[in-house]
């Protein structure tokens, strides 16, 4: 009998409970459940044998209640490869109590999420050690730096030391093997090609820096799991023990006195170790962008306390502190400035290229660099709450997570292994049984070496043809293919203020066929003004003071807008007895005991307001992409104010890039209709979704999922949330230091639109590497399994040597190595063309755009 | 095999493993001796090679099943 105590999250009452209840007591395999609303918990007794915990998920899922999740992550050691992963994956998602559990082999991190009081992170590390591999719960800011960096440093140096002990071994059995051909038979000593000799050197190379694949293969294979170093393991013993037999039986009947196959077990050896060491540095590489984000968190601070300066660690800066910058330092926390004036350099955070300048009461970030002034600023987050660490943890988990070209990947290399051995051990059936009989000539050679296997049995040649089967279809590339790529691709993305929730995003947005803009606040400035105010029987003052006293109590941009005016011009305004928003119509208020309506059309017409020539005058406004707000008094129109928003200086030029990218670019807004096609036909829009009411939008971006369309949605993260969450990828603009509040798949830091081209650039880039990356890792083995299988023999009368076979694959490796490595210097165009000086010539008369509720 | 049987999962499941590839082997030796090997290195070997294959082919096929039906999944 197990016991798991699940936190459910949603109830509220007694009858909750009761319902938890009777749902987890319903389930066959279930002893007792008690729910306690207080705590929040359910502890329920049960048979695992009957029932798991993620049915008991499950079960309080499907009747309205949810179960408060964690995360954890661990730091995983010991990987190799795909298969790697989905070992460690697999032990972690067998444990009741895990959601879900993704390995990241690139950055060696595990992200697990569980039903914390179901499982705990030390039952987590056990599973991942009972399966063969190292992990640690991983730990935050600059400990974790210092740590990770020593691991990684660490791993590079292991594999450097067994490259150099393995080369010069390596060499001398080259150079010892083929000692009697052509003139190395001048150069080289005798004695080396003695088998003898060759046996000495090989020895200590198999041993030594190739024991490890033994080591971990059968650490593997003990718990039931295969990886690639089984391949590694299976080949370089296979050929060492046929030099063996060779050198100590040489009529065995594995290609005569001449052929030894030394040189295939050291070469093999060698060439996966130099595989192993480019591994380690592309991993080292590929979390450049967590090390330069976390390199960023400063480590002192100047703090006042009772007046007197004092220097403390980070750590201590509490919420509230008063804290000293001076040119040159680097911003501690984040903060509102007090007093000082100076130009700080944010370009780490958000990609700004120029410094900006900060006086009292402006926001500062932490981990950016103070330039010129001196200032006081008053901290406002610390620790794990300041938008540097937000942002680290957004890109961790970017990076940590997978998109789903790399789950395929992962599946099959996951597999791979196993048939390649099935596929060796019918080679080698094949070759002994049939195809020796056939085909076997005494003149057979291995490619890439000099002599002939003339005293070749059927069993010694079975036995090679399949061990170079075995080495050649190894995938070990196909592990970090894909991860190295997104990492590489959400870091470059990071460099520019484009943070990317998970890989997922990555490869959504870059498959994204139609982008769809919020107007307000993202293609405009969302700071409207009132152009035009048209009366009907009364002064144009007086139209403007009663919709500007109606809209007092407003909190929208246009009511604010309205109120502005007035109050610019110096009008009294009323405070309206009563107010009522009616959401993408307009405002009823009663001022001065009169009735006053503010709102568009269907406003007027619900209220039977007749317009008559105001009607034809707010087509005209309308025409021009303003947006024309009939004012009615007492149930009669007296006028129109009309207001206009001005468009981003970015927002022509980021429309056009789309477009030329092939992307449909779409308007939402709540303007009507004739407003809405003067502003799109301006910017050259493809699509425009007008008159749509702030709940509508979600439904606006269905509808146009339903036409087949891949979308993605670009608004303010928090008032578009539902839109952002309904489009394939949300992409949440300006959110500047909280970066963890914004709903979305992507959150740009700034508030530019060319940041969304960027991203689109940046995620289209990222998934071209990522096809690359694939095809590198995959295209040498598939292409030489039927060379290594022997089908070119019956005509050349060779075959794959298990040392070219290892070449292939270090060429696998060395090609996704040098592939990735092109993304550090990557731009994305749209930043090369358009400097944001030249952006501000180019974009320089830019007419106002109307202003819709 | 029911799962109370299943008192020592990695015993069984190297027994089943084991056994397995031994009659692999031995099929194979049987067979090559047929087809006129005469050579005992040959053959030695060559079972050798088959019963390493085929175990590595079962292991992580066998332990996972065996430790499952142990744990009545």
């Amino acid at each position: 009998m197990s016991r798991v105590v699940l936190p459910v999250e949603g109830m509220s009452c007694a009858s909750c409970v009761a319902n938890v209840e009777a749902a987890l007591q319903r389930l066959p395999g279930v002893h007792e459940v008690r729910v306690n609303l207080a705590t929040e918990q359910a502890t329920v007794e049960y048979d695992p044998s009957a029932v798991d915990v993620r049915t008991l998920q499950r079960a309080v899922e499907e009747i309205g209640y949810g179960l408060r999740s964690a995360t954890a992550y661990l730091h995983i050691t010991g990987m190799s490869c795909a298969s790697c992963v989905e070992n460690v994956r697999r032990a972690l998602a067998s444990l009741p109590g895990v959601l879900a559990a993704s390995v990241n082999l690139s950055t060696e991190t595990a992200r697990v999420d569980y039903l914390p009081g179901a499982v705990t992170v030390r039952e987590m590390v056990a599973a991942v050690r009972e399966v063969g591999y190292g992990a640690e719960e991983k730990v935050e800011g600059a400990a974790a730096l210092d740590r990770e960096q020593e691991a990684r440093r660490r791993e590079i140096r292991r594999q450097r030391t067994n490259l150099l002990v393995a080369t010069p071994l390596a060499l001398l059995v080259m150079l010892g093997t083929f000692q009697p051909y052509g003139f190395l038979s001048r150069i080289v000593p005798e004695f080396l090609h003695n088998k003898l000799v060759l046996f000495l050197l090989t020895t200590p190379l198999v041993a030594g820096p190739g024991s490890q694949f033994f080591v971990h293969s059968f650490a593997g294979l003990r718990r039931g799991v295969t990886d690639m170093n089984l391949l590694y393991a299976t080949g370089i013993g296979a050929a060492y023990l046929i030099a063996v037999v060779n050198t100590f039986w040489p009529e065995a009947g594995f290609g005569g006195p001449q052929a030894t196959f030394y040189e295939a077990a050291a070469l093999l050896t060698w060439f996966i170790l130099l595989g192993r060491y480019l591994e380690a540095i592309t991993r080292g590489r590929a979390s450049e962008a967590i090390r330069r984000l976390m390199r960023l968190q400063p480590r002192r601070a100047r703090v006042l306390r009772d007046g007197q300066e004092v220097e403390v660690s980070v750590d201590e800066v509490e919420v509230g502190d008063v804290l000293v910058v001076r040119p040159g330092d680097q911003i501690p926390v984040d903060g509102v400035v007090l007093e000082g004036y100076s130009a700080v350099d944010q370009s780490m955070i958000t990609g700004e290229s120029l410094p900006v300048e900060k006086k009292a009461g402006d926001e500062v970030i932490g981990g950016t660099l103070n330039r010129t002034g001196s200032f006081t600023f008053r901290a406002t987050r610390v620790g794990r709450e300041t938008a540097l660490a937000q942002i680290i943890r957004l890109v961790e988990e970017a990076q940590t997570s997978k998109a789903p070209i790399q789950k395929l990947a992962d599946f099959v290399a996951g597999r791979f292994i196993f048939w390649v051995h099935v596929l060796a051990l019918l080679t080698f059936l094949f070759w002994y049984f049939v195809g020796y009989d056939l085909w076997f000539s005494p003149q057979t050679r291995l490619m890439l070496t000099p002599y002939a296997l003339t005293g070749a049995s059927a069993v010694g040649f079975a036995v090679l043809v399949s061990i170079a089967v075995l080495v050649i279809s190894c995938p070990c590339a196909v592990g970090l293919a894909t991860p190295a790529a997104m990492m590489a691709g959400t870091g470059k993305a990071a460099e520019y203020g484009i943070l990317f929730r998970g890989a997922d995003a990555v490869e959504a947005l870059s498959k994204v066929q139609v982008v769809v803009f919020d107007k307000t606040g993202t293609l405009t400035q969302g700071l409207p003004s009132v152009t035009d105010v048209i009366p009907v029987g009364a002064a144009d003052e007086q139209v403007l003071a009663w919709a500007a006293a109606a809209e007092k109590r407003s909190e929208h941009p246009l009511g604010e807008a309205v109120v502005r005016a007035a109050q610019e011009r110096g009008l009294a305004l009323p405070d309206p007895e009563e107010f009522q928003a009616l959401p993408g119509r307009g405002v009823v208020a009663r001022v001065d005991g009169h009735t006053v309506l503010l709102g568009n059309r269907v406003l007027m017409a619900e209220q039977g307001v007749a317009l008559d020539e105001l009607g034809l005058r707010a087509e005209e406004l309308e025409a021009q992409g303003r947006t024309a707000m009939f004012v009615a008094v007492d149930g009669r129109a007296v006028g129109i104010v009309a207001v206009a928003d001005t468009l981003r200086d970015t927002t022509p030029l980021a429309v056009r890039e789309l477009r030329a990218m092939g992307v449909r670019v779409a308007m939402l807004t709540g303007d009507n209709r004739r407003t809405a096609q003067a502003i799109a036909r301006q910017l050259g829009m493809d699509t425009v979704l007008a008159e749509v009411l702030p709940g509508e939008k979600a439904a606006e971006i269905k509808r146009l999922q339903d036409q087949g369309y891949r979308v993605a949605m670009v608004g303010d993260g928090i008032n578009d949330a539902p839109a952002l969450a309904q489009a394939d990828v949300g992409i949440a603009m300006g959110a500047g230091t909280d970066v963890a509040k914004e709903t979305g798949h992507v959150v740009l830091v700034r508030d530019d639109l060319l940041d969304v081209v960027a991203a689109l650039q940046i995620a289209r880039a990222t998934m071209r590497l990522v096809r690359q990356n694939l095809f590198w890792a995959f295209a040498y083995n598939t292409a030489a399994i039927p060379l290594a299988f022997g089908i070119l023999y019956p005509f050349l009368r060779q075959i794959v040597s298990p040392e070219l076979a290892a070449l292939l694959m270090a060429t696998s490796s060395l090609s996704v190595t040098l592939n990735t490595q092109r993304m550090r210097g990557y731009v994305p165009p749209v930043r090369r063309r358009h400097r944001p000086a030249e952006r501000a010539r180019a974009e320089g008369a830019v007419a106002p755009a109307a202003a819709g509720r | 095999m029911s799962a109370k049987a299943v008192r020592n999962p990695s015993a069984v499941a190297a027994a089943v493993y084991l056994g397995v590839s031994f009659l692999a082997a031995a099929a194979f030796a049987v067979l090559a001796t047929l087809k006129g090997e005469t050579s005992w290195p040959s053959r030695v070997i060559g079972a050798a090679w088959v019963f390493l294959l085929t175990t590595i082919v079962l292991m992580p096929v066998v332990i996972p099943w065996v430790r499952n039906r142990a744990e009545g999944r």
